[in-house]
Formats: structure tokens, C-alpha cells, sequence
């Protein structure tokens, strides 16, 4: 896997508000055709860390670089323009209009003068039907309220989109939690779909260590602002990822600590 | 293991049923509004036929003869204006309070503008003989054009829309305070202003009512005289109008000749079919009578007295050289076509056509009995189409439909929400700028109370037509028939017999609950919750 260069390279971030570090140095490479999981309890330093990736918050200290040039966000904006496509816990999507409305929103093609320009509706369906196509979901109106889809549709549409708009490093967050076991299959399948791909770099942040087993490459743990530890799926073993989730407790300790609760 | 095995496994999409034909439409937001509207229209057309006699077409009662359809169109017209910016703000997930003060300050800004003229002055303070403010005259037009006086009332509205909507966006204070204190500023420094120019500069206090504007729309350019008010015209001195007569092409004149021909004729028969009615009445009371008291010598004169009934027939006036050229006048086009954009009359041919060939448009009298339709619901038709098409089919509608919907969606997505708030905010403005701009150029008129509660009204014609408060959802089509809804229970109620005028309001009151409540339905299946 080190023969491939990194899509995004993160050194020594730092993060503060105020008083508060939220990020300490943090430090993370993510490769093309990989799906990175990054781990952390409530309170880690996660949120932050792809608040500042997409744009969102500015760092204050460190060096991110993508595709090896160093890069230093100031909007949502120019994260995006320069390849990273966030998706949000809440989806980023309007359920009372319809799929293609959604997946276009914000960047719909048109032919006219500037807001007032006419939408292409026809061409627009298309390329929706077919880019959701491509990662797994078969749509049948694409003129149907987003409101009539599954949690693990709606998803799907926004990676789709994410993707379409020119993503190379795609941030999930939390894409499983709030959704059925079902749906979150839909999810996993469609996160190694776009694995398959091979050129995009996937950042899956998430609680579920089962998940993340199941179609990650590579680990980084966050506890308290810091990486307190990383590598490659095959490196870990199950109760090392479950010691790491809790924030570095041994998982033993944890098990005393509830006995002793009365 | 207690579990089913089958061949298919069963699909997500499986446990939807398919929809039928009627809650495929059932499922359309404008379904229960257009139910209503032609519940009205055909209570409109039932109570307003003449009692005694029955038709089985109702819309053959007087609530649709000529006049009745041309004023009902501007009741249903003027709100549909001003319902148009209500609903696109609240399908951006706003509403405007202020519609209605709207409406006030800038029929007053017009007609003030009109009368007075427009100058921009300077206060400053003097210390010469003790210290007072003195004011500096930096221009003054007294004769402003009516598209002048529109333009600047614009100005003035769409800074007060644009300050409530700067204000809203940036303090993320909700709209409804934000646009109440607009309702009571706006409103209060309309009197101020009425109050303080409305004034004859011999005069210490203005009056709230501002009259004496000319007839503007109704200046025409008249051969020989210039500019002239239409009826200034017609009472020209008799010679002057023959004079007038000269400068007319001989086809014209002939034309007019025919015309007023017809109309002579028609006047006439009109009058002949009157009196003999009147007469035959009273005929008929006598031999009731004469019946009852059994007098069988009287009910037989009665009886041939009424087949015989003949009156005086009145012949049809003589069309004079005069009556030609007043006609003439009539004829002319305005020479103000703004004003006649605004406060004129539309479609007049077929109007003209409905009486000269089809013999309909004629009041009791044998005169036409509408000229045309009010140009107000040219105004709205055209901003209902500019809506229509920016709401579903550009990339602004999309946004004012996701701004309302789904704030943060949009801003994540790039959209530029206050942008899109901001400028509904100042369409809504417009709005009332343009129903302001109708009513002063119909009228020639404007005082302090214009469009008082008109912002309630416009909500309620838009949630009527299937807007959701909340936002996101709502039609064009639908604010229209909400419109519709709103206008015609105004006018209907007052054609059923033994029945408070009032009731409207109680009616609306109950559609509009029950259109509230049906919205949030639509609303739950469309986004799949029912």
C-alpha cells in the first residue's frame, strides 16, 4: 500500500478555541482506493478534525497537504473545490423536493441569466439516475421526493453527489448510526463500492468498531484531541480496536469499574 | 426455526402499495383548493339568480354578468398580487407582517408624488437670528411622470423590504416581530407623512386623503388642443368639437356613426321593453283584483286591455355630429401609457365585441354594461407567470424551495440563503408597490388606511392555496387559487338571500383550518410519512 502517495496528508494539527485545544498535533495519511476509519469516543476530537478538513473551522497550527500541495481552507467552498466532499450526519438534503433537485442543488445546470437561468431538468435526471446507478441504487423516479427514500437511499444520494461534484477525499460522518441493520448494510456496500472505484479516498468516522471492521483499511484512534494509535486492518486485533475506542482503558478496567457500580 | 423461506426475497419497495390513479391526484397540493374555488363559483352563480326564476346553468346568475365578472376579478386580482410575495416568502420559510403598511406608505409615496411633486431637501442649521433649522431645496419636479412616481415609490419600498430582510437574516430574530414592527413603523410614518406634505403651503395640518389628482390615465392626445383629460375634452365647446370632427378620416367616422347607431337602437328597444313591462304590472294588479272581487264586465276589458298593451315607442336618437366626436374622444389611446398600465382597463375589443355582436355585455338600460376587465389582473397574471416560472423551473426556485425547506441543506450545499430571503423580501415589497400602483391609478386617489389588514388576507390566500407555514411547500398554481378562494367568498356570500354578508368571514375562517390541516397531510405524504 506505501507505493501509493497519499490524497491527503495531515501533520501535526492543532486546533484551538481559545482556552480549548481541541486538536493536539493530530497526523494522518489517507490513500486513494482505502477507506480510512477514524474512532474516537464522544468528546475526541473527531467533529474538529473534519470541521477543519471541510473547511468549516480554519487550523491553528499544522500542515495539510492534498495531492502533495499544501493547502489552507477558508471556506466550505474552497474544501470543496479542492476535492474534499464532506457528508454530513443530517445529509445535507431537502426531503419535501425531489432526488434530482437534491443532487444538483446548489450547482444546477442550466442555460440562462445567473439564478434566473432555467434548469435542465431532463439532462439532470439522467445523470442522476446514473451516478446513483453506479454506486449500487437503482432509482425508478428520479422525480420522487427525497422524503419517499430510506435512510440508507438518502445516503447513498449524498455520496453519489459528493462524488459526482468532484470528490477525491470523501468525509463520512457517522454514515451507519441512526439507520436499521439493513440499511446500514445498503451503506457499508456502498462505501466499498466507491473502495472499488480506486481513486477516492474515503475518511469513515464512526462509533462502530463492527463497521469500520468491515470495510476499513486503516485505523486511527482519537482520545482527547490525540492519535493514540493507528494501522492497518490486519495489524489490529479485536481487543486492541475495542481498548483504543474507549479512549485507551483497558477493556478489562472497564468491565471492573461497572462491577463496582451498585 | 419459525421462518419463511421464499423464492424472492422480499424488497424494501415491495411494502409501498402502488398508488392508485385518485391519491396519485389526491396527493396533489392544489386538489382541495380548486374544490373549493368551484364550490364558490357555483354558489356564486346559484344565489345570484334573480329569485322566480330557475335555470339549471348557474352561471347564468348576475354574479356573472359582465359587470359582476369585472369587478370580482379585481378583488380576486388585487390580493392575488400581494399573495404572490406572501407565498414565495413562505414557501422560503418567512412572512412579511408588513404588507398591508406596504401597501399604505407607498400608495401614499405615489400619490403624494402625483399631486405635489417630488424634491429632495436638505435641514441644516442656521445661527443667524438665534439658532433654527433651515432647509436647502437641492432639486424639486412638480410635474412628475407616472413612471417617475412608480420608480421612486419602488426605490422606498424596496429599501424597506431589503432593511427587514438585512435585519431578519443577520439577527436571526424570527420574522414574524421583524416584520411587526414594519407593520406599525410603516403605517405610523405614512400618517406622519400624509400629515406633514399633504398640505396646500397656506395650510398648517395635511389631510390623510389625497384627492385632486388628475385623472392621468385618461389623458389623451386630442387634435388641435393637446393633452387633455378625456371628459375635459368631450365638454369642449360645441364648436371645437366640430372643429375636432374635420381631422377624422371619413371611415373612421363612419365607423363611429354605426356604432352609435346600435347603440341608439339598443337604448331604445331597452327603454320600449321597460315601459311596457312597468305598464303591463300595473294591468296585471287590476285584473287580480278585478278577479277576486269576481267583476267578470272589468276582467274581460282587463285581459284585452293587456294583449293589446301598447306604449309610446320611443325612437332611437339621432346620432349628431357632436355625439361623433365625443365618441372620437373616447376612442383615442391614453397618452400616458403607464398610468394606463396600471389603473386602465385591459381586453376592452372583446368586451365591445361581447356587446356590438354577441349582444350580451348590455345593462337593463341597452348600454354596454363593462368596458373592459381591471388592468390589475393583467399585473397579477403577468407576475404569476414570472413566478410560475422562476419557482419550478430555475435554479432560484430551487433555492427558495430549499431555503425553506431545509435551511441548513441549502447553506451546506452552497446556496446563498440569505440572498435568496433578502430578495423575497423585497419582492414581497414590489408586490405591494404594484397593488398600491393599481389602486392609486384607478382611482386617482390614496389615504392613510389603503391595504389595512390586506398582509393577513395574503397569508391566508397562500395557506388557503396549500403553502405550509413552515416552509418549503407550496405552488404557484396553488397561491393563485387561494386567491381565487379568498376574492370570490367575498363576493358570493352577499348573493345568498336571508344571509349576513359576514358569514364570509366565517367561512374563510373554516377553510382556512381545514386547508392548514390538509397542507400538513400533503405535506406528511409527500415526504412518505403516511
Amino acid at each position: 500500500m506505501t507505493d501509493k502517495n497519499p490524497l491527503i496528508e495531515i501533520n501535526q494539527l492543532v486546533k484551538k478555541f481559545g482556552s480549548f485545544t481541541a486538536l493536539n498535533g493530530v497526523s494522518l495519511n489517507v490513500y486513494p482506493g482505502e477507506v480510512h476509519a477514524l474512532l474516537g469516543d464522544n468528546g475526541a476530537g473527531k467533529s474538529t478534525l473534519i470541521k477543519v478538513l471541510s473547511g468549516v473551522h480554519a487550523a491553528t497550527d499544522g500542515i495539510i497537504k492534498v495531492d502533495g500541495k499544501e493547502v489552507h481552507f477558508k471556506s466550505p467552498r474552497e474544501a470543496s473545490d479542492a476535492g474534499i466532499g464532506t457528508v454530513y450526519q443530517d445529509l445535507a438534503l431537502n426531503a419535501l423536493t425531489s432526488v434530482t433537485r437534491n443532487f444538483f442543488l446548489g450547482r444546477e445546470i442550466k442555460k440562462g441569466p445567473g439564478a434566473f437561468g432555467i434548469m435542465q431538468m431532463k439532462e439532470m435526471n439522467e445523470i442522476t439516475m446514473r451516478e446513483m446507478k453506479k454506486i449500487g441504487i437503482n432509482i425508478a423516479n428520479p422525480e420522487q421526493p427525497v422524503g419517499t427514500m430510506s435512510g440508507g437511499q438518502r445516503q447513498t444520494l449524498a455520496i453519489a453527489r459528493a462524488i459526482y461534484f468532484g470528490a477525491k477525499i470523501l468525509i463520512l460522518d457517522e454514515p451507519t448510526s441512526a439507520l436499521g441493520q439493513k440499511q446500514q448494510m445498503e451503506v457499508l456496500k456502498t462505501v466499498k463500492r466507491v473502495k472499488n472505484l480506486g481513486n477516492i479516498a474515503i475518511i469513515l468516522i464512526t462509533h462502530n468498531e463492527i463497521h469500520a471492521r468491515l470495510v476499513a483499511d486503516r485505523f486511527t484512534f482519537l482520545s482527547l484531541g490525540e492519535v493514540i494509535g493507528s494501522g492497518l486492518s490486519s495489524e489490529l486485533g479485536g481487543d486492541d480496536v475495542k481498548r483504543l475506542m474507549a479512549g485507551g482503558a483497558d477493556i478489562g478496567d472497564l468491565a471492573k469499574e461497572l462491577e463496582n457500580v451498585t | 426455526m419459525n421462518s419463511k423461506s421464499v423464492n424472492q426475497p422480499r424488497k424494501e419497495s415491495d411494502r409501498h402499495d402502488a398508488k392508485r390513479w385518485y391519491s396519485a391526484i389526491l396527493a396533489r397540493p392544489e386538489v382541495g383548493p380548486v374544490g373549493v374555488m368551484l364550490l364558490l363559483f357555483g354558489m356564486l352563480g346559484y344565489f345570484s339568480i334573480p329569485s322566480g326564476e330557475f335555470s339549471l346553468n348557474p352561471f347564468s346568475g348576475e354574479g356573472f354578468n359582465a359587470l359582476a365578472i369585472r369587478n370580482n376579478l379585481r378583488v380576486i386580482s388585487q390580493l392575488g398580487i400581494v399573495a404572490m410575495g406572501a407565498g414565495l416568502l413562505i414557501i422560503s420559510g418567512e412572512f412579511d407582517l408588513s404588507i398591508g403598511s406596504m401597501i399604505g406608505f407607498a400608495g401614499g409615496v405615489m400619490a403624494m408624488i402625483l399631486r405635489w411633486g417630488f424634491a429632495v431637501v436638505i435641514p441644516y442649521v442656521s445661527f443667524e437670528g438665534g439658532i433654527h433649522i433651515e432647509t436647502f431645496t437641492l432639486f424639486k419636479i412638480t410635474d412628475v411622470s407616472p413612471l417617475l412616481a412608480v420608480s421612486i415609490t419602488l426605490c422606498f419600498t424596496l429599501f424597506f423590504g431589503w432593511l427587514q430582510g438585512f435585519i431578519i437574516v443577520r439577527s436571526g430574530l424570527a420574522s414574524f416581530i421583524v416584520t411587526l414592527g414594519g407593520l406599525f413603523f410603516l403605517r405610523g410614518l405614512t400618517e406622519i407623512i400624509y400629515r406633514a406634505f399633504n398640505k396646500r403651503p397656506d395650510q398648517t395640518a395635511g389631510s390623510t386623503t389625497v384627492t385632486e389628482i388628475p385623472d392621468i390615465k385618461n389623458i389623451v392626445n386630442v387634435p388641435g388642443h393637446g393633452e387633455l383629460e378625456r371628459e375635459v375634452a368631450k365638454s369642449l365647446p360645441q364648436a371645437d368639437l366640430l372643429e375636432l370632427l374635420k381631422t377624422i378620416p371619413e371611415t373612421t367616422v363612419l365607423k363611429i356613426t354605426e356604432k352609435l347607431t346600435y347603440i341608439n337602437e339598443s337604448v331604445a328597444a331597452s327603454k320600449n321593453l321597460l315601459l311596457k313591462n312597468k305598464g303591463v304590472k300595473g294591468l296585471e294588479k287590476s285584473l287580480e283584483n278585478a278577479l277576486s272581487s269576481g267583476n267578470e264586465g272589468m276582467v274581460a276589458i282587463l285581459q284585452d286591455k293587456i294583449a293589446n298593451f301598447q306604449v309610446e315607442i320611443t325612437s332611437p336618437r339621432i346620432v349628431s355630429d357632436v355625439d361623433i366626436a365625443k365618441e372620437y374622444i373616447d376612442t383615442l389611446h391614453s397618452a400616458r401609457p403607464v398610468a394606463n398600465f396600471f389603473g386602465g382597463d385591459i381586453i376592452e375589443p372583446v368586451f365591445d365585441w361581447l356587446y356590438f355582436t354577441v349582444n350580451w355585455n348590455v345593462n337593463n338600460y341597452g348600454n354596454q354594461f363593462a368596458d373592459g376587465l381591471y388592468s390589475c389582473l393583467m399585473i397579477w397574471f403577468l407576475l404569476a407567470l414570472i413566478c410560475y416560472v422562476v419557482l419550478s423551473k430555475t435554479q432560484a426556485g430551487n433555492w427558495i424551495y430549499s431555503t425553506g425547506g431545509n435551511l441548513n441543506a441549502a447553506k451546506a450545499n452552497g446556496v446563498p440563503t440569505n440572498k435568496v430571503k433578502v430578495s423575497l423580501f423585497m419582492f414581497s415589497a414590489f408586490c405591494a408597490t404594484m397593488f398600491a400602483a393599481c389602486q392609486v391609478f384607478e382611482t386617482n386617489t390614496a389615504d392613510t388606511s389603503k391595504g389595512n389588514l390586506k398582509e393577513l388576507e395574503a397569508i391566508a390566500a397562500a395557506v388557503i392555496g396549500g403553502v405550509v407555514l413552515t416552509g418549503g411547500f407550496g405552488t404557484v398554481v396553488g397561491i393563485i387559487v387561494g386567491a381565487a378562494i379568498f376574492g370570490i367568498s367575498k363576493e358570493a356570500f352577499f348573493y345568498i338571500p336571508y344571509f349576513d354578508g359576514s358569514f364570509y368571514r366565517v367561512f374563510l375562517g373554516i377553510v382556512l383550518l381545514a386547508s392548514a390541516l390538509a397542507n400538513e397531510n400533503i405535506r406528511k405524504r409527500v415526504i412518505g410519512s403516511v
